[in-house]
């Protein structure tokens, strides 16, 4: 997906969001969004969703299928989670078994029968990763998607989004709280001042809105797991989705 | 889009909105059809009933498309692309129709004489119109389109006042000329001029809708 020469602005006489963007994507990239509050992150990324137009230049190469999910889901919807779901599937052109999977993969199986308008936000939030998933998106969109997610799901969205990338989706992520740091070939684009633009990590890191979880100077110390083969590889990408280094050659792993 | 359409009307029915439209038509068939229609009233009675049913069919419309959330219709436009206000307007007019097939079936059941077929197909037409000119209405007047909830009622109200000063006035060409469709089918008129005046009618629904869809384009 190639963006040349994008800029935006609300309407007509309002001050640009964003100007002269130039972006290019290649297939199963991984790419964080940051800047500060306001920069116009949830713009550019409703921008690369297709769901806003760019006043000038062109969004080209952007994926079939598209998954976006919002910033806040809107749970006040007259269904239960997994009627939701189910028409969401049917809209999307997905598997409708998808609803069941996507469900127990995020922790919330047990919940499929709940009214969405009684759902807690952190459940109401997985509703809309859920439906973003559906159909096995070429383009999956997320705006803040750790915002109220509990431990286990926040540990296993990182899973979840390098599958999509393994597979040639790419995956575009707003992410204010870093929970993407250290993902394996993370790519950033800090969005202010009316630009995007491609920073190297360690930028990314030093945004004072945006502190990073382990201060650089941190000692640190070599940790040794005993774990099944069968589950070893499991392990290891679940704590490189925390930011962990891991090594685990086969041969150790034969062993 | 099949799929997005009965997600939409389910959203809207199980929402219990549906019923404020429902009951404001079932207080219009209470008033239109307190006593039985005379012989000979029958296209009259139809072409009142369309004329009247607008404003019903523009709050059905915009209730049924503002009903859902600004997010969720976001997450709509990436599953099926800019189609999505295409449904709105297809979920739209199957309600309305829904609406008028009630209306039409009251009225028939308070008709005293045997319609012409003729007539008949007229008065259908010219709810088909009414309808579209409602939906249309509705759209226009839908939160994408005007984001304040009081001006939106207020444009909406204006609107069909403003079809209905315009078609009693001198140029009932600049807009949908129901005035000229009561008084047409009251004086037996209108089977003569049918094809003419629903295409004139449908012209301005028509150009409505592509405003709407024009709009929506930098209004997501």
């Amino acid at each position: 997906m190639r963006v040349s020469n994008l800029s935006f602005r609300y309407r007509r006489r309002a001050p640009w969001v964003l100007s002269n963007v130039d972006l290019a994507f290649a297939r199963g990239d991984v790419t964080e969004i940051v800047g500060r509050n306001g920069a116009g992150k949830s713009t550019l990324l409703r921008l690369l969703a297709g769901l806003l137009r760019p006043l000038d230049g062109t969004i080209s190469e952007r994926p079939d299928v598209v998954g976006y999910a919002p910033e806040r889901f809107p749970s006040g919807q007259p269904f239960t989670m997994a009627g939701y779901l189910r028409h969401m599937a049917r809209v999307r052109r997905a598997d409708p078994r998808e609803v069941e999977a996507w469900a127990e993969r995020l922790g919330m199986s047990d919940l499929l029968g709940h009214r969405l308008p009684d759902l807690s936000m952190g459940s109401a939030h997985k509703v809309g990763l859920a439906q973003a998933l559906l159909g096995d998106p070429g383009l999956l969109v997320l705006d803040e998607p750790f915002a109220g997610l509990d431990a286990t799901t926040r540990a296993e969205l990182p899973l979840i989004i390098a599958e999509v990338a393994e597979r040639g989706g790419l995956v575009i992520v707003s992410d204010h709280q870093g929970e993407l740091r250290g993902f394996p070939g993370l790519r950033r684009i800090e969005v202010g001042e009316t630009t995007a633009r491609e920073v190297a990590p360690e930028v990314a890191a030093a945004e004072p809105d945006a502190p990073p979880r382990t201060a650089p100077e941190e000692a640190v110390t070599i940790l040794e797991v005993v774990v099944a083969v069968s589950r070893a590889r499991e392990l290891a990408d679940r704590l490189r989705g925390e930011g962990h280094t891991v090594r685990m050659s086969e041969a150790e792993v034969a062993e | 889009m099949i799929a997005l359409t009965r997600f939409r009307l389910a959203a809207y029915v199980r929402s219990h909105r549906a019923f404020q439209p429902l009951i404001g038509l079932l207080v219009l068939l209470a008033i239109l059809y307190g006593s039985p229609l005379p012989a000979g009233a029958e296209l009259g009675a139809m072409a009142d009933s369309a004329a009247i049913l607008i404003p019903v069919f523009a709050w059905a419309a915009r209730g049924l498309l503002d009903n859902e959330p600004d997010e969720q219709r976001m997450i709509a436009i990436t599953a099926v692309g800019r189609r999505e206000a295409v449904v709105g307007i297809g979920a739209a007019w199957i309600f309305n129709a829904g609406l008028a097939a009630i209306s039409f079936a009251v009225l028939t059941l308070r008709l005293s004489g045997r319609p012409e077929v003729a007539a008949v197909l007229a008065g259908v037409g010219l709810h088909v119109i009414a309808i579209t000119a409602g939906t249309t209405l509705g759209a226009l007047t839908s939160r994408p389109i005007v984001g304040s909830p009081a001006a939106s009622t207020l444009a909406l109200l204006l609107g069909y006042l403003a079809v209905l000063l315009l078609s009693l006035s001198g140029l009932p060409w600049l807009t949908v000329p129901l005035m000229m469709w009561m008084r047409e089918a009251h004086h037996g008129e209108l089977l003569a001029h049918f094809p003419a005046l629903a295409a004139w009618s449908l012209l301005w629904p028509l150009i409505g809708l592509a405003a709407y869809g024009g709009l929506r384009r930098t209004r997501p």
